[in-house]
């Protein structure tokens, strides 16, 4: 038997970044229990937490992942012993840089499942699928994929407009 | 040196003040040249056209008595000690004129094993400003044409220099004006945030020059240079564009000393420091870490400690 599936308006996708040694084999666990949840989530197993760079992040967001999970071993269960220490270093920075420049991390969510954990990483991706889903598609990255510089200048402030007729004239001559 | 005592605060530096830290330089950098403590010194030479000044190693006595100093000094000469800039250090020891900010990008690539203590003659300015960019170049600074990153200096003194040249002099009643503009930014509403940088970065077309002149910036391949994977689209479009300058900005997280050389760079006018800034702010709440003039052993994002905040971690 299925359990009951509800049909939503807006499926969210969610990336998930996690660790091999921990968060996978939590992931794994909850999989191997037959827990259920939402399988809008995309895993993706890396070898540590320490080696998920920031610009990975992004590119989910570029390529429209609406909500991304970032998990790892618990500190002090790192299997390369300090590479989720350095990596919470990072992602600390990393997190006040993407709300400087505007986004919103609500989409952004990093947490330490272990192994043992299939429930805590049922949890997890629970609340961020949900908390995704009523804050609706993530626009912004995706926007810039389909933009060229001429038309982010069209909705600048009217210094900053390309409009020389001769640019115009080129423009409108493209077609 | 303790230039600390005989602070003044005034309302213009005359040139006669630059010329003063111009004949210390001359003097210092010829008698290390004569004796060959070192093998060159980089510092500045007079610019073709008046009121600049360009970048110059020179590496005999007589040319070393043409170096200058003036608010027209404003490169930050530590760029060409680097791996980028191959070639300059080979040979043995070399002098430098380094003002605060750039001695904070000696001090960095020191902490890096860039560069060894024991390889340079810094030779320190006590300096009181340079020009803004785009800015009138009288000879004479004034709140008028002074840099934004030098109304907030807090390096005049030139503290773990082999020599200082220059008295403690500042400028009085400087406005903070980048400080304003990110505290302004960040009261922003979140969507406000994003267009305001959006519309930065869009304008940004590539040229790497922030990059080029990034004493940081030395690694030989560049993330966002590579193709096999690509991690950063590398033409100017506004997508690339926002990858590439989280990326610059993430990468220079710790480690930059705040010279505002991209900045100054940028020939698109993008706010460049602001984001430096805001990382540093950011790390020195987090880790009580900041630029400083003396290197340290490792940068804050080469370290932790068990007990670093995990707030934002479930
Ligand atoms: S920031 Fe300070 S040390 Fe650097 S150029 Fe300005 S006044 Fe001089
Ligand atoms: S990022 Fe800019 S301000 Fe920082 S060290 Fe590099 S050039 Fe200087
Ligand atoms: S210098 Fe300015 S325009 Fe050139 S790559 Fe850097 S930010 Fe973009």
């Amino acid at each position: 038997m299925h359990a009951e599936t509800k049909q939503h308006d807006f499926e969210p996708k969610i990336v998930a970044f996690v660790c091999t040694w921990c968060t996978y084999a939590g992931a794994d666990l909850a999989g191997t229990s037959r827990m259920q949840y939402p399988s809008n989530v995309r895993v993706l197993k890396f070898p540590c937490t320490g080696r998920i760079d920031p610009v990975f992040i992004l590119r989910a967001f570029q390529k429209g992942a609406d909500g991304v999970l970032v998990s790892g071993c618990h500190p002090g269960d790192c299997h390369y012993m300090a590479g989720n220490f350095h990596a919470r270093r990072r992602f600390a920075a990393f997190r006040a840089l993407l709300s400087f420049v505007g986004v919103d991390l609500n989409r952004l969510q990093f947490s330490w499942v272990s192994a043992a954990e299939g429930g805590k990483w049922v949890d997890v991706v629970t609340e961020l699928t949900e908390r995704v889903r009523t804050m609706g598609p993530m626009p912004e990255f995706k926007e810039l994929e389909h933009e060229e510089q001429w038309s982010t200048f069209a909705g600048a402030s009217a210094d900053k407009v390309l409009n020389s007729p001769e640019l115009k004239e080129a423009y409108d001559s493209i077609g | 040196m303790n230039a600390k005592a005989s602070k003044t605060h005034v309302t213009c530096i005359e040139p006669a003040y630059y010329e003063a830290i111009t004949e210390a330089i001359r003097k210092e950098a010829v008698q290390i040249l004569k004796d060959e403590t070192v093998v060159g010194v980089v510092g500045y030479l007079p610019g073709r056209r008046k009121g600049t000044a360009s970048p110059a190693l020179v590496t005999t006595a007589e040319e070393a008595g043409k170096l200058i100093f003036s608010p027209a000094c404003v490169n930050n000469l530590s760029v060409y000690l680097t791996k980028a800039k191959k070639g300059v250090l080979k040979k043995g020891k070399v002098g430098i004129v380094a003002k605060g900010c750039d001695m904070r990008a000696l001090a960095g690539l020191i902490t890096e094993s860039q560069l060894q203590r024991e390889e340079l003659f810094i030779i320190g300015v006590v300096c009181p400003g340079v020009y803004g960019f785009g800015a009138e170049r009288t000879g004479t600074l004034t709140e008028a044409n002074i840099a934004r990153k030098c109304r907030e200096c807090s390096v005049h003194l030139p503290d773990g220099a082999d020599v200082a040249a220059g008295t403690h002099t500042e400028l009085a009643d400087l406005t903070p004006e980048e400080a304003e503009e990110m505290a302004r930014i960040e009261a922003m509403p979140q969507a406000e945030r994003w267009a305001f940088w959006k519309e930065h970065f869009s304008r940004c077309i590539r040229c790497m020059a922030c990059r080029q002149v990034c004493p940081f910036c030395y690694c030989e391949q560049c993330l966002c240079d590579k193709n096999r994977p690509q991690a950063v689209e590398s033409s100017p479009r506004p997508a690339g564009n926002m990858a590439w300058h989280l990326v610059r900005a993430m990468h220079l997280a710790g480690r930059c000393g705040g010279c505002a050389e991209c900045e100054r760079v940028c020939p698109m006018d993008i706010p460049l420091n602001l984001l430096n800034r805001r990382m540093a702010k950011e790390l020195k709440e987090l880790y009580d870490f900041e630029a400083g003039l003396n290197p340290v052993e490792k940068g804050p994002l080469n370290q932790y400690k068990e007990d670093d905040d995990q707030s934002f971690i479930k």
